[in-house]
């Protein structure tokens, strides 16, 4: 249902024990749920591949990321198969004539691009994340089941061009 | 009559050395009492309102989804394709001054915009629930947990049952155990109360029949049928349920019998399929609960009575469709305050039995019910019969529910969001009221069917003016 990716827009490579960094990029900037959900969706079906059932997202917050709170464990509250609004990557762009990289925190409380969209010539989106087999922590808010994430999203992403 | 006398003199001082000479002998129940084996933790001396109490089960009580406009703004600010302003004027929706009664607003806005939450605005959701973000639903937190332990293990998320056991496998428990309609003291729950009044009023009807050659204490080659009975349940003149009636038990496909050993006075079968009715509260819905790999225990009280408990692995699938599409979804949903986007992953997160190599994923739920049970007489029917049918059936209600699970299954199994079929009660005007493509209230349709939850005339519900702004 999802299209295969083009040569070199998404790749994984391992970071630790069980983790893997993520990355999609492309040239043609669509939108930022497009791109996001493309890149969970990768994620999703990279923790299947792996023999594993959910997984965990290790926020980047580097140092420009401490103005947006890390999200709490509610073990009291209700439990979640995930919680699209906490798969935050982080990005980096450039822009028409650029050849510098400029980074972008979701935790930075800046607000997202602040370019012009069709003026940008590249673009990265990472994630680290943890890929874990078992019960599910389905108290934490960066938990996210593969499965669900991936009937969720199967119909609607797209590689990035 | 003599033989039954014996046997519940023998039940009655069972701790006691009471023994009869082996012969034939059985006993009945029927089933007066019947709902899943939830256990209720919250605190007696707890008051809040109407709302139902927290508890060791459910640390923040009972689901309270569609029971508040800011419960209703959360869920749908998931929807990508809704607008702040949408999500807030469906939440809240606007007096205009006209006479109407708040209460249908609130029921009919909220129960259409929650039939539309999927990631475009034409995927009905009860329907395609795998297609909406995850409400999320509180779950239970407690060890303790009525039931068997299926698979031999002890897991970190089984319980521990009331008498010590671990390993005990209730993951609907789990999964559901706090959601509002189910949740409740010595089974008040919402739902609990309906299905337990409609069963008890001739709806359905569920017996037991044990049988053994030895002593009915103590029997190590018994037999228990479980099945469907077409026979009402007979009461007494204070409204309970009789003692010593006679019932027909039906070899059906709500029928097993299986083996049992009796010690002590506790029956306990073997582990294997079971088919007995499932729990009801529209004929459409009354269907077989089909245990995988399934248990049954019996245990009797000193008054004739018993305690019974049916336990194993159940399809969610069959969980997920019982619980919604007697009626709809929205329908249940903003009544019972339960949201069944969050139940199906609940039911997915926690599914542990009857694993699919074919998919990878999990297709059973270990369930577990308890049954009270009252003695009578289980008898056979003169000549082999089914399971009779219903004014309903002709009216073709059973045939929606069957059509609206069919495609609720081919929709979750394919991942190809399904239409809503023609005959679904998804579609079921209520006080004239249709749910439209997008979650759109649509007044002054005709009424088919259900007629419930009539608060005022389709003329007095002008609710196309709290329609989302454009």
């Amino acid at each position: 249902m999802v299209p295969p990716a083009g040569p070199g827009v998404f790749t994984v490579k391992p970071s630790g024990p069980g983790a893997f960094k993520l990355v999609v990029t492309g040239h043609t900037f669509t939108s930022r749920a497009d791109i996001e959900k493309f890149l969970a969706y990768r994620a999703a079906r990279h923790t299947i591949e792996q023999g594993g059932t959910w997984f965990t997202l290790n926020e980047d917050r580097g140092k420009d990321g401490t103005v947006v709170p890390v999200p709490a464990r509610d073990p009291d509250g209700p439990r979640y198969s995930f919680r699209m609004k906490y798969f935050r990557p982080v990005w980096r762009y450039k822009t028409n004539g650029s050849t510098t990289w400029t980074r972008w925190s979701p935790f930075s409380g800046e607000p997202f691009i602040s370019a012009d969209p069709k003026t940008i010539s590249d673009f990265e989106v990472s994630a680290e994340i943890v890929v874990r087999k078992g019960p599910m922590d389905d108290a934490d808010p960066l938990a996210f089941e593969a499965w669900a994430l991936s009937d969720l999203l199967v119909n609607q992403v797209s590689p990035p061009k | 009559m003599i033989k039954r006398a014996l046997t519940a003199s023998c039940i009655a001082v069972m701790a006691a050395s009471c023994t009869q000479a082996a012969a034939p002998w059985v006993r009945g129940y029927v089933v007066a009492f019947y709902d899943p084996a939830f256990r209720y933790g919250g605190r007696a001396d707890y008051s809040r309102g109407t709302e139902i109490e927290p508890g060791v089960d459910c640390p923040h009580g009972s689901t309270v989804h569609f029971a508040v406009p800011a419960q209703v703004a959360k869920s749908l600010s998931l929807v990508s394709w809704r607008t702040p302003q949408e999500v807030e004027a469906l939440a809240n929706p606007p007096a205009t001054g006209l006479d109407r009664n708040p209460a249908g607003v609130y029921f009919h806005t909220w129960r259409a915009a929650s039939a539309y939450r999927g990631y475009n605005r034409d995927i009905e959701t009860y329907i395609n629930p795998f297609a909406a973000e995850d409400p999320g639903q509180p779950q239970v937190t407690s060890r303790i947990g009525e039931g068997f332990n299926l698979d031999g293990k002890i897991k970190a998320n089984d319980f521990v049952s009331p008498d010590g056991e671990k390993g005990i496998d209730n993951q609907l428990y789990r999964a559901w155990g706090c959601d509002a309609p189910w949740r409740g003291a010595d089974g008040n729950g919402t739902l609990v109360l309906r299905s337990n009044d409609k069963m008890l009023e001739g709806l359905y009807t569920v017996v037991i029949r044990i049988s053994g050659n030895k002593d009915p204490m103590n029997d190590d080659d018994a037999t228990l049928e479980i099945g469907y009975s077409p026979d009402q349940i007979m009461k007494d003149a204070r409204g309970n349920v009789g003692v010593d009636y006679s019932y027909r038990i039906i070899n059906s496909e709500q029928y097993s019998k299986l083996k049992a050993k009796i010690k002590d006075g506790v029956v306990e079968t073997e582990q294997a399929d079971i088919h007995m009715p499932q729990i009801a509260w529209f004929f459409n819905q009354q269907r077989d609960a089909f245990f995988r790999h399934g248990k049954i225990r019996v245990v009797p009280n000193s008054d004739g009575t018993a305690a019974g408990l049916v336990g194993g692995y159940r399809n969610w699938r069959d969980v997920y469709t019982q619980n919604i599409f007697a009626q709809s979804g929205g329908t249940q949903g903003v009544r019972e305050h339960e949201d069944h986007v969050s139940l199906y992953y609940a039911l997915r997160r926690h599914a542990d039995g009857m694993f699919n190599a074919k998919t990878g994923r999990y297709d059973g739920i270990s369930s577990v019910y308890r049954m009270k049970l009252v003695p009578v007489f289980v008898v056979d029917p003169d000549k082999p019969m089914g399971i009779p049918a219903r004014d309903s059936d002709t009216q073709g209600q059973r045939k929606a529910f069957d059509d609206t699970a069919a495609a609720m299954i081919k929709a979750v199994d394919t991942l190809v969001p399904q239409e809503v079929p023609p005959t679904s009660r998804e579609l079921t005007a209520v006080d004239g009221v249709e749910i439209g493509r997008g979650g759109v209230a649509l007044p002054g349709r005709g009424r088919r069917g259900y007629g419930g939850n009539r608060t005022a005339s389709s003329s007095e519900l002008p609710v196309n003016q709290v329609s989302p702004p454009k």
